[in-house]
């Protein structure tokens, strides 16, 4: 099993996966790069080298300030709004012993729908005046409210923050009541007897327990929240004005829509700095917390 | 004491019963505007106002349905058996073998999750014509093998380490077994579970994603299902119909729904995979 | 024993031989077909193409028809089978904005369509850029240019060359429900901008919303902001936009401002539905259809849609938005429409100019289906206008000329979207002038300019 001749030939397993990745993922990165110093418009194919002046005019610009200040705001709200209500929609589930399955598979089946159909089924759910809510306000008398969620500069990115926590709400309950269900009923018992109360039994016993699921699903909402784009190209175009730009679809649209993909390629450096610092940051910090827990 | 667990317990299902409610009310709209014959355009707030399966009609037939599910299913299954193959064939190293490189090779792969594939498009292309391979109905593939090789090398390699001890290679080991015949025979067996988490996983995004398929894919008739729907979209010149593209929505989701239903225990168990398991 | 596993090897190698072959067995693609044409006598169109099977692809923007046959998903491939046998044309057609990524990512690999849709001049996707990076063929020695009217051919063209055919003549104007306007007393239509207030008014008073528009989809701003731009920024200088290329003048100017200020006064009168800018241009229509709002800003292309039948029965009308001072004629928005190219690079161009050739022939079937299902106003002569609705406008316009091209055309894509992007905020109520509109406008534009 440790025999040198063993690990060297076990490395051509890797190869395939290897393959793929570094000419499908990890070149067209490298590529990125090579692209933001330059003034390429991914549509003509001369283009000459710039230096550095697409990072300055990102700077000078808006739109990078408010796409950072959005997706931080999107991930923040999704990972810990999310993850909150998961948690306690599984306490709720675990604590009742009949019909887990069904109210399980209830939470999940958002999660199943193309990011597509999500975005406009809720975009009718939004509409205003018309759409679910609006109608829903008129029937129980309250016609005069402002339904305007899509259109409005302060309500649009909560509006598009609360589907795709809709959207993704199954999979972390799926996983955190698994992880509860590991919480041996005998230590709840044993904290009980002492006297713990029902905050101090989390606190104590199930949260440090739930430790490996809140990492994963803390991770995981991070990473995606970061990335967020589905939601802005569908439901809102990035609008009213820029108000829904996350970083990505800043890029997506400064390469597609402006035509300047060199510049959208160093916005997408940036983005990809910023991903990465925070992600790390957040696996150091939880990694610690679960070690201690 | 009794009574009031009984109490308890009728209220939490309450609870929930609501919750589940208000979670489920978008889709409830949904079903109930896709049984209404195309133009009723009536409040959607009455629900199940009509009965009819016209507007599903019209979506299948507009949609292409059955080649599409088709165009769908192909996509997928392809994609995730090489996707469960090459990730479980990396991981194997990479979980057995403790030196500076396979540490590298792991993180290597899982930086990969970090990055977006909007972010990547162009050069993507750009690498793929300079391969020569042609963009086609099957090129998607490559990709969705791609984006998911780090996550699903990340579930793998986790699971040999904590999951499949290594005395049992050993015993095959000194059975006289090479490494491919321990590997294929022994290991990936007991890879099951995270195979199941995988292909769940991995599955539902495949099935779903448009961005990929809308880029590669020339002809509407090798279009899956996400990118049919986009047919439905921005209808400048013909309003909305909204209930037809209800109905295309739910025939969208249906065989996901179906596999859901049938395999749940399958799903519930494949994503807990990772977590449980740690 | 080398533990070299040849079976893992081999594995692997079938392996991605697999997915290397699924990859390259597709049926054909636009660059994988024979192309063994005659060299195509182009005064007549031969009646066979060529011999071997050919395959065309197209790539279009727009929905598919809600009834009936779609004309490019549908019919156009049909005609073109029964003229040409041995040619099969693929088309797909995509909403807007997945078509522009779509078609410009794959002409960038150099995979794109054979056939495509093109707009007029410096628009996204306009007929002068995609002539520059060589991606359009140049069509100067196709046969019926001399039945298409000058102006069409000269706004799809580049250094005297046209590269697209014109779909035909769009016009942006404002669709109005007659009932609503009699309701509200209104006797004649609007000739002057104080008019028109009055009338907004009027309609205000009656309960009657005035305007909807569909805001959620940024780019129907255009559809107000260049009528009144026809009447106050080019027609006391119709060389602007040559001016602003050169730097003599600037998307500041006072002109601009005006227009910006006088689309402006619409919202701030409360004349336009409040919640715009939630709303979808689909819904927007469909309150219009509905009965729910008496005007709605938008072009000839949008006919079938505002036609469409609705929770109300009303004739419509058209007029164009009068920002004219009284007194002064009133300019109308008129441009030239998108129109089909052919990818330069396509293995098949002599097929496809063929077909093009068909389908521009005023004797075939095909130009006669092309022209019944066409809301544009074709620029073909001897074609007479489909829609009567269009008649008063379209008179106007052929008696007097007064009328300008939609100003998008003749800016680098970006800068509209900004214009949208900024008066958005001014609709959702944000501190944004006029002067901040175009001053981003101005700033966007030297951004992107380049000769």
């Amino acid at each position: 099993m440790n025999s040198a001749i063993m690990k060297k030939t076990m490395y051509f397993f890797v190869l395939p996966a290897l393959l793929f990745y570094c000419i499908f993922w990890i070149f067209p990165i490298l590529k990125l790069f090579q692209y933001s110093i330059t003034d390429y418009n991914g549509y003509v194919q001369n283009f000459n080298y710039v230096g550095f002046s697409n990072f300055k005019t990102l700077f000078k610009e808006e739109v990078l300030m408010i796409s950072i200040k959005n997706t931080l705001i999107y991930t923040a709200i999704t990972v810990i709004l999310g993850n909150i209500i998961a948690l306690l929609i599984a306490m709720l589930l675990n604590a009742n012993i009949r019909a887990k399955g069904f109210y399980r598979s209830a939470f999940y089946i958002p999660t199943l729908f193309s990011a597509i159909v999500v975005g406009f089924i809720w975009s009718y759910v939004y509409m205003p005046e018309e759409g679910l809510i609006a109608s829903f306000f008129t029937k129980i008398g309250l016609a005069g409210w402002d339904t305007n969620f899509l259109g409005s500069y302060s309500k649009a990115l909560y509006s598009i923050i609360a589907v795709d926590i809709w959207k993704n709400i199954g999979v972390s309950v799926i996983i955190y009541l698994a992880g509860l269900q590991t919480v041996p009923q005998e230590m709840l018992e044993a904290g009980r007897i002492d006297g713990a109360g029902k905050w101090k039994l989390f606190r104590f016993i199930t949260l440090p327990m739930l430790a490996t699921s809140v990492t994963i699903n803390i991770t995981l909402s991070v990473i995606n929240g970061l990335k967020a784009f589905d939601f802005p190209f569908i439901m809102t175009n990035g609008g009213p004005g820029i108000s829904t730009n996350t970083l990505i679809f800043a890029m997506y649209k400064m390469a597609f829509t402006d035509q300047l993909f060199g510049k959208a390629a160093a916005l997408g450096i940036i983005s990809f700095a910023i991903i990465i610092v925070i992600t790390i940051v957040c696996v150091l910090t939880l990694n610690k917390k679960e070690v201690s827990a | 004491m009794k009574t009031e667990s009984r109490l308890k317990r009728i209220g939490t299902h309450l609870l929930l019963l609501i919750l589940v409610f208000i979670n489920l009310v978008p889709l409830i709209i949904v079903l109930s505007s896709s049984l209404r014959s195309p133009r009723n355009m009536t409040n959607p707030l009455n629900w199940f106002n009509e009965f009819t399966l016209d507007s599903f009609i019209s979506a299948y037939t507009r949609m292409n349905f059955p080649i599409a599910l088709w165009n769908s299913m192909v996509l997928t299954i392809v994609s995730v058996v090489f996707v469960v193959l090459f990730a479980a064939m990396a991981a194997y190293p990479m979980a057995r073998i403790r030196s500076r490189t396979s540490k590298f090779l792991y993180m290597f792969f899982l930086a990969g999750l970090v990055v977006p594939g909007q972010m990547v498009l162009i050069p993507i292309i750009q690498m793929i014509k300079g391969l020569g391979i042609p963009l086609g109905q099957y090129t998607p593939i490559l990709m969705f093998i791609t984006c998911s090789l780090p996550f699903s090398t990340f579930l793998y390699t986790g699971f040999i380490r904590s999951g499949v001890p290594e005395e049992i290679e050993e015993a095959a080991y000194i059975d006289g077994a090479g490494l491919s015949t321990r590997f294929w025979k022994i290991v990936f067996p007991l890879l099951l579970p995270v195979t199941v988490s995988v292909i769940i996983t991995q599955g539902v995004w495949i099935w779903n994603d448009y961005f990929f398929n809308m880029v590669f894919i020339t002809k509407t008739i090798d279009s899956p299902l996400p990118v049919a729907m986009l047919g439905f979209l921005g209808d400048q010149q013909n309003p909305a119909q909204w209930n037809v593209l209800f109905a295309a929505c739910i025939l969208c989701a249906l065989p996901l729904l179906a596999m859901f239903f049938a395999l749940q225990k399958y799903f519930v168990g494949g994503l807990t995979m990772g977590s449980v398991k740690g | 024993m080398k533990f070299l596993n040849r079976k893992t090897l081999v594995l692997m190698l079938v392996a991605m031989m697999l997915v290397l072959g699924a990859c390259s067995s597709n049926t054909p693609n636009s660059g994988s077909t024979n192309a063994t044409n005659n060299p195509s006598n182009t005064t007549e169109p031969p009646t066979d193409a060529s011999e071997a099977p050919v395959t065309l692809t197209m790539l279009v923007s727009g929905a598919k028809a809600a009834e009936g046959e779609d004309f490019e998903l549908e019919t156009l491939p049909r005609l073109v089978k029964e003229k040409f046998p041995n040619v099969t044309l693929e088309v797909q057609k995509l909403p807007d904005e997945q078509y522009y990524t779509t078609v410009k990512t794959k002409l960038g690999a150099g995979e794109g369509p054979d056939i495509f849709l093109v707009f007029p001049k410096l628009a996204n996707m306009g007929a002068i850029e995609v002539a520059k990076a060589g991606y359009a063929a140049d069509l100067s020695d196709l046969s019926f240019w001399d039945r298409v009217s000058p102006a069409a051919k000269n706004d799809m063209s580049y250094d005297g060359k046209p590269y697209a055919v014109a779909k035909g003549m769009d016009i942006l104007g404002t669709f109005y429900n007659k009932d609503l306007f009699e309701q509200a007393g209104i006797t004649e239509l609007p000739k002057d901008w104080n008019s028109f207030l009055e009338a907004a008014e009027k309609l205000k008073a009656a309960g009657i919303t005035p305007i909807v528009m569909g805001d959620k989809d940024p780019w129907v701003i255009q559809f107000g902001m260049y009528q009144l731009a026809a009447n106050s920024v080019y027609p006391t200088d119709p060389e602007f936009d040559t001016k602003l290329q050169t730097g003599e003048t600037e998307l500041t100017d006072e002109k601009w401002i005006k227009t910006i200020n006088q689309y402006k006064e619409l919202y701030d009168k409360g004349y336009v539905v409040k919640s715009s800018l939630g709303m979808a241009s689909a819904q927007a229509v469909q309150q219009f259809v509905d009965g729910k709002a008496a005007m709605i800003f938008t072009g000839t292309w949008d006919l079938p849609g505002v036609t469409a039948s609705g929770a109300a029965q009303f004739e419509r009308g058209f007029f164009s938005l009068p920002g004219n001072d009284a007194g002064q004629p009133v300019y109308a928005s008129a441009s030239t429409a998108a129109g089909f190219a052919l990818n330069a690079k396509s293995a098949n161009l002599d097929v496809a100019k063929q077909v093009f050739e068909y389908l521009y022939d005023a004797e075939s079937p095909l130009f006669e289906a092309w022209v019944a299902s066409n809301p544009s106003i074709s620029v073909f002569n001897g074609v007479e206008l489909q829609n009567d609705i269009f008649q008063d406008a379209l008179s106007e316009i052929q008696s007097t000329g007064n009328a300008f091209y939609f100003s998008n055309q003749m800016w680098p894509a970006g800068v509209s979207d900004v214009m949208q992007a900024k008066f958005a905020e001014i609709i959702g109520g944000q501190k944004t002038t006029a002067e901040d509109v175009t001053k981003a406008m101005q700033d966007k534009y030297k951004e992107l300019y380049k000769e």
